[in-house]
């Protein structure tokens, strides 16, 4: 099955024009590195999905060791990879996943189809216009992490 | 007109005497165009004729014997083709192209009328042969193999003519009803078949010699169907320019073959082509495709007749490049359809509810409609108040049931469709069972309920528990409390 690569973004002029260009989709921003294993597993996954999730989402990749993406990371706090952040017409959408985080998805999926639900979901949140939705899958389908603060 | 006269008078001279009508032929050869008006009207006064020769008198004139003459000279040298510069018209290579084309056309009509002699003489011996061998060279031929045999297991018709004809001709030899023939018809049927085939042979003659200067006469139609199918097209056609008039719809029909396979349905509608059935591009198609390719072959094909008659393109490259195109056109058609892509998933909430009908849908409904009885109980009569279960306006109240003024004294109860939990059913029939207070030990087949007022039947009959008195201990619609394994 041919698949096209999905875009890789190293500047924070990209990102900003394909935040600002995708209306009326969701974006779907990767951040992580491609060294990562868990990564990869990640990326294989949003690159199976993207092609049917296409008409009302857009899945990007963000290389998180490039200079001028670091304005990001510290931004949306992303200390761990890969994170996935969800957009929507340019607003932030939340994901209340049972996790601590809610503004971003850490760790990989376990399918293929529990992305798709996940972005669906956000999708009809989003054009209802809620900022936070509640995520659909079961608890032991969500990575769970530890988050530190400052190291603690 | 005086000669007309005469060759009319000599006509009428054929009824009775042969020989005299040959001499009149050789007379008469200056002026061919009388001869075949005066063969039409032979034709036409002479219903009964004996003599070949009165029918058919294209051997004996001297056009043919000219034009004969000249393609025997010119198949015996070869054309120098360096006198093109002319107009097309005016090269007497092309113009002997015309008059061999013309003369096809008439050896052509000229084995009709023969045929149609042999046909007449033969129908006494063998009458259905006519209907089993449609094309005259071959019934020529059989005929000439059949001679006046009666049996057909002494002929060998093998090579003239497939071999299903031969075993159905074999067959229907055997019930004729047809008698061999006398010594001088048989001279006479004989004699004519020897001419259909010699007008054949002469035919072919100048068919070959047309497709050998076919390439110089006609090269772009020659790049696109080949010479030998060029040559036939425009032999069928009467000419260059006739051809090149001719729709490409008649172009692909010119030499279409009208096959009525003994008994063999026609129905299967056979492919729309002639000539062009023979041409190579034809022939190299998948069959699924034959009749789209004819299509296309006759159109292009017709373009090139058309460049060719005004001399536009001497070097045939217009031909080529026209046979360049169907080529890639068919290629094209057989290409594998493209590749199908998995769609993506569609918008969620783009498109709307489907709501189903139906048959099954409505008798789901109906299950939890509303029910007449719950109607009435709905309406209320204007001015009285309505009962209720618990009396003065507290509890459920009971509308248009029962009322005295309705025109009903109770409702019929029509088992109704409403599906009701079977554990649910069990206690409402208990409650029914139980809620007899009314009833006494004396109980009467009058009942009071104040529902319905006086009630001429006790409704828990109808339940089929009895009489109220009955305990609960021995519940008629409870089952056993404790089962024990014995």
């Amino acid at each position: 099955m041919e698949s096209v690569l999905l875009p890789t973004l190293t500047k924070k002029e990209e990102i900003d024009r394909i935040i600002n260009n995708t209306i009326d989709k969701v974006l779907v921003l990767r951040f992580g590195r491609t060294s990562d294993e868990n990564c990869l597993l990640l990326d294989d996954i949003l690159e199976k999905s993207a092609r049917d999730v296409s008409k009302f989402a857009t899945v990007a990749l963000v290389d998180v060791d490039s200079d001028q993406v670091q304005v990001y990371v510290n931004y949306f706090d992303i200390t761990l990879f890969p994170s996935t952040v969800f957009f929507f017409n340019a607003h932030h959408m939340k994901l209340d996943s049972g996790t601590a985080d809610h503004t971003k998805w850490v760790g990989k999926f376990h399918e293929k189809q529990d992305f798709i639900d996940v972005v669906e979901v956000i999708f009809r949140g989003a054009m209802k216009g809620k900022m936070i939705v509640h995520c659909p899958l079961p608890p032991e389908r969500i990575p769970k992490f530890q988050l530190l603060y400052k190291d603690v | 007109m005086a000669t007309l006269e005469d060759s009319f008078l000599a006509d009428l001279d054929d009824l009775s005497d042969n020989e005299a009508e040959l001499d009149e032929s050789d007379g008469d050869d200056a002026k061919k165009d009388e001869e075949d008006i005066d063969m039409d009207m032979a034709d036409l006064e002479t219903l009964n004729y004996d003599d070949l020769d009165s029918v058919s008198k294209l051997q004996k004139s001297q056009r043919y014997l000219d034009i004969m003459q000249k393609v025997e000279e010119a198949l015996g040298k070869e054309s120098d083709g360096t006198e093109k510069g002319t107009v097309l018209e005016d090269d007497p290579e092309y113009k002997l192209i015309v008059d061999c084309n013309q003369l096809s056309v008439d050896i052509e009509n000229e084995i009709a009328i023969v045929h149609n002699f042999i046909r007449d003489k033969y129908r006494l011996k063998f009458q259905e042969l006519e209907s089993l061998v449609n094309h005259p060279i071959d019934y020529a031929r059989v005929v000439k193999k059949i001679g006046n045999e009666t049996d057909l297991t002494l002929v060998d018709l093998e090579g003239l003519l497939p071999s299903a004809i031969i075993m159905v001709v074999s067959v229907t030899a055997l019930t004729t009803k047809g008698s061999p023939l006398p010594e001088d018809v048989l001279h006479k049927t004989l004699e004519a078949c020897d001419r259909a085939l010699d007008l054949d042979s002469a035919r072919k003659k100048v068919l070959d010699f047309v497709e050998s200067k076919m390439g110089s006469i006609a090269p772009n139609l020659s790049a696109i169907v080949g010479s030998a199918v060029a040559a036939k097209l425009m032999g069928t056609a009467g000419g260059l320019s006739a051809l090149a008039k001719m729709p490409a719809c008649n172009v692909q029909v010119l030499g279409h073959k009208r096959k009525n396979l003994a008994g063999f349905s026609s129905a299967t509608s056979q492919l729309r082509v002639g000539y062009l059935e023979q041409t190579e591009i034809f022939q190299s198609t998948p069959p699924a495709l034959k009749s789209r390719a004819g299509r296309i072959l006759a159109a292009k094909s017709t373009l090139a007749a058309r460049v060719d008659a005004t001399r536009g393109d001497p070097s045939g490259t217009n031909g080529k490049a026209l046979r360049e195109e169907i080529r890639k056109k068919i290629e094209k058609w057989q290409e594998p359809p493209p590749a199908r892509q998995p769609k993506p998933l569609p918008v969620p909430d783009s498109e709307p509810k489907k709501r189903r009908g139906g048959r099954r849908l409505r008798k789901m409904k109906e299950r939890y409609a509303v029910t007449d009885m719950r109607k009435l109980a709905n309406r209320m009569a204007f001015g009285t108040p309505e009962e209720s279960s618990l009396g003065d306006g507290l509890g459920e109240g009971y509308g248009m049931l029962g009322q005295a003024g309705s025109n009903r004294l109770r409702i019929s109860s029509v088992p109704s469709k409403l599906k009701i939990n079977p554990t649910i059913a069990k206690k409402l029939k208990e409650r029914n069972y139980a809620g007899g207070a009314t009833t006494s030990g004396l109980t009467s087949s009058l009942a009071f309920t104040p529902v319905q007022g006086i009630e001429l039947c006790n409704p828990q009959q109808a339940l089929g528990l009895g009489s109220g008195t009955q305990s609960t201990y021995f519940s008629e619609s409870g089952t056993f409390s404790k089962l024990k394994k014995i």
